[in-house]
């Protein structure tokens, strides 16, 4: 995707090494980031670590991002830096609950709740929630939310298909299927 | 295929990220902590060696000659006291800067204490990591304006200083309010610490003429306020400097913050920004519209003056260099733009001392703009009706 003029003067500056240009970039696309990890990881203090380590990462690698919009790029960053936090966060907790000191955690839900549609993102796996954020939030095709998340369409397809199900599921919306 | 079921869940999505209302101020500092330069740790390896080849060195040389360890101990001794004060300079009753530009620092302590004998009160500022570049404005009360909300703060005492460090981080043990309750320094207060700019105001039972004083090892800014009567200070207070009115009844320039307006009712509409050269004088003129059905008011207004012309942008905190070397910042409290203003929200005039306009923020009902100057200036500020108007003369040489 090209970028208008503007954008682009400010991309060279932050090449520069122009940190108020880096900071013009976080101003712009540093909400909608936060918002999509925040939708993903489902804690905000976790969001806020991936979108940090997210524009670290992308001021220490502007040399990667070719003459494009910068906003798929972070994005891409985005996407891995959310996921990885939560496998850490996920291994640190599976350790700690299995000695006891930390409960909770992903809730419990019984076959017979009805949840509503925000706890019942929760249940979903991080890859799901990845790609119905991406496909449903930041409105992405199936073919853009695959290339961001660096996997094949059909896998996008099968995790979209794999989370309504599980939602209505959940919702008890099962029947609007039928 | 889309459903029912797919558009509440694009509802949802959308829903719950709004509630993520803006990008958070500490999120956007830790990014900025985490680009800033690291010179000293990328250093660490290189002074790790060469410390141990100085060891090294001694060590040989004392081997050879042991009185060389009285010469080093003595010279080190030298190096790490702290560096005596410098002759005191005279107090003077204008705004003053220093420091060092582009130095980060983070303020560790705050302390207050009498030196009535020698005829002042004392404040000093310690930093760690050298002294960050700083502004020190006098004004004639003690109330102050929070910097990034706008809210007023009125301190103890009925004259003020306010200083401000661009590039100052603060310490997690620095109290935010301090009041010594000495006989010229009041109340020591923050009023500010947004993305790395740190303002304190500091109420004064009256005006009174100051000396700034930077020392290092530790370093630390010393600003001594003079004491009325006291022997040794070497000028004497003097009241806060007045200039005649410029041939006309409009009321005497002063260098001094202003204030005025009343913050009531709904939000006046900002329609016009005017700038003009007039004998004597400078003139910046805001122009309100209010709302439909509304009754028409002067919006609350500070105008503050700053010895540079860098400011920070409300709300993004963004910096902002204007033209000048000296600068007002002008904040109405009630007032907005967005809807009403189409005109630039960026004049460069190039007047005799108004060199730029800026907006700097509109963001709920708080409108700031900011004017770079060529000089520091007296000013005065009118408040006309019909339409309502508020007026801002900048005084020319």
């Amino acid at each position: 995707m090209l970028m208008d003029p503007a954008l682009g003067r400010v991309i060279a500056r932050w090449r520069d090494g122009d940190r108020d240009a880096f900071e013009e970039v976080v101003d712009r696309y540093g909400l909608q980031l936060l918002r999509t990890a925040r939708l993903i990881l489902r804690d905000e203090a976790l969001a806020e670590d991936a979108i940090q380590e997210t524009f670290l990462k992308a001021w220490q690698r502007i040399g990667s991002l070719r003459d494009e919009d910068p906003g798929p790029w972070l994005t891409r960053i985005a996407m891995n830096e959310s996921i990885s936090t939560y496998r850490r966060r996920h291994r640190f907790q599976a350790l700690t609950e299995r000695f006891g000191r930390l409960g909770g955690g992903r809730r419990e839900v019984s076959s017979e709740a009805r949840l509503d549609l925000a706890l019942a993102l929760d249940q979903l796996s991080i890859e799901q929630r990845a790609a119905v954020a991406l496909h449903y939030y930041q409105d992405l095709s199936v073919e853009e939310t695959a290339r961001t998340l660096k996997v094949p369409v059909d896998t996008v397809k099968s995790r979209l298909k794999t989370a309504l199900r599980r939602l209505r599921e959940l919702t008890g919306s099962e029947e609007a299927l039928a | 295929m889309s459903d029912d079921f797919e558009k509440n869940l694009r509802d949802h999505l959308h829903h719950e990220a709004e509630e993520t209302r803006e990008f958070p101020r500490r999120l956007r500092g830790r990014i900025r902590d985490g680009i800033a330069p690291r010179t000293r740790a990328r250093m660490v390896p290189q002074l790790a060696l060469a410390g141990a080849l100085v060891l090294v060195a001694v060590a040989v040389l004392a081997f050879r000659n042991p009185t060389i360890i009285n010469v080093v101990t003595t010279d080190i001794k030298s190096i790490l006291q702290p560096s005596p004060s410098p002759t005191p300079k005279p107090f003077t009753c204008s705004d003053q800067s220093g420091g060092t530009l582009g130095q980060t620092a983070q303020l560790t302590a705050i302390r207050a204490a009498s030196h009535e004998s020698d005829g002042y009160d004392r404040i000093v500022f310690d930093f760690n990591g050298g002294i960050p570049s700083w502004d020190l404005t006098r004004q004639e009360s003690a109330t102050f304006v929070r910097d990034a909300s706008g809210q007023q703060v009125t301190l103890d005492g009925n004259a003020g200083l306010k200083l401000v460090f661009p590039g100052a981080d603060l310490g997690s043990s620095v109290p935010a309010d301090l009041m010594p309750g000495l006989k010229g320094v009041r109340e020591i207060a923050n009023v500010g610490n947004f993305e790395r700019q740190l303002s304190y105001g500091i109420g004064l039972a009256s005006s009174q003429c100051v000396r700034v004083l930077e020392l290092s090892g530790p370093s630390r800014l010393v600003v001594d306020v003079a004491t009325s009567g006291g022997p040794s200070a070497t000028a004497a207070p003097t009241p806060l400097p007045t200039a005649p009115p410029s041939g006309t009844d409009l009321g005497p320039f002063t260098c001094l913050d202003h204030s005025g307006g009343t913050n009531s009712g709904s939000a006046m509409q900002l329609t016009a920004v005017r700038v003009a050269h007039q004998p004597g004088f400078d003139r910046i003129v805001f122009e309100f519209a209010p709302q439909a059905g509304a009754t028409a008011h002067v919006p609350a207004y500070t105008v503050s003056r700053q010895a540079s012309a860098k400011f920070v942008k409300d709300p993004s905190g963004l910096p902002v260099t204007m033209r000048g070397s000296s600068g007002l910042r002008i904040v109405f409290q009630g007032a907005s733009g967005v809807t009403s203003y189409s005109g630039s929200r960026d004049l460069t005039p190039n007047l005799p001392v108004v060199q730029e306009v800026e907006q700097l923020g509109d963001f709920e009902a708080v409108l700031s703009w900011g004017a770079g100057l060529s000089q520091a200036s007296c000013i005065r500020t009118l408040e006309l009706t019909n339409p309502t108007r508020v007026v801002i003369d900048v005084q020319t040489p």
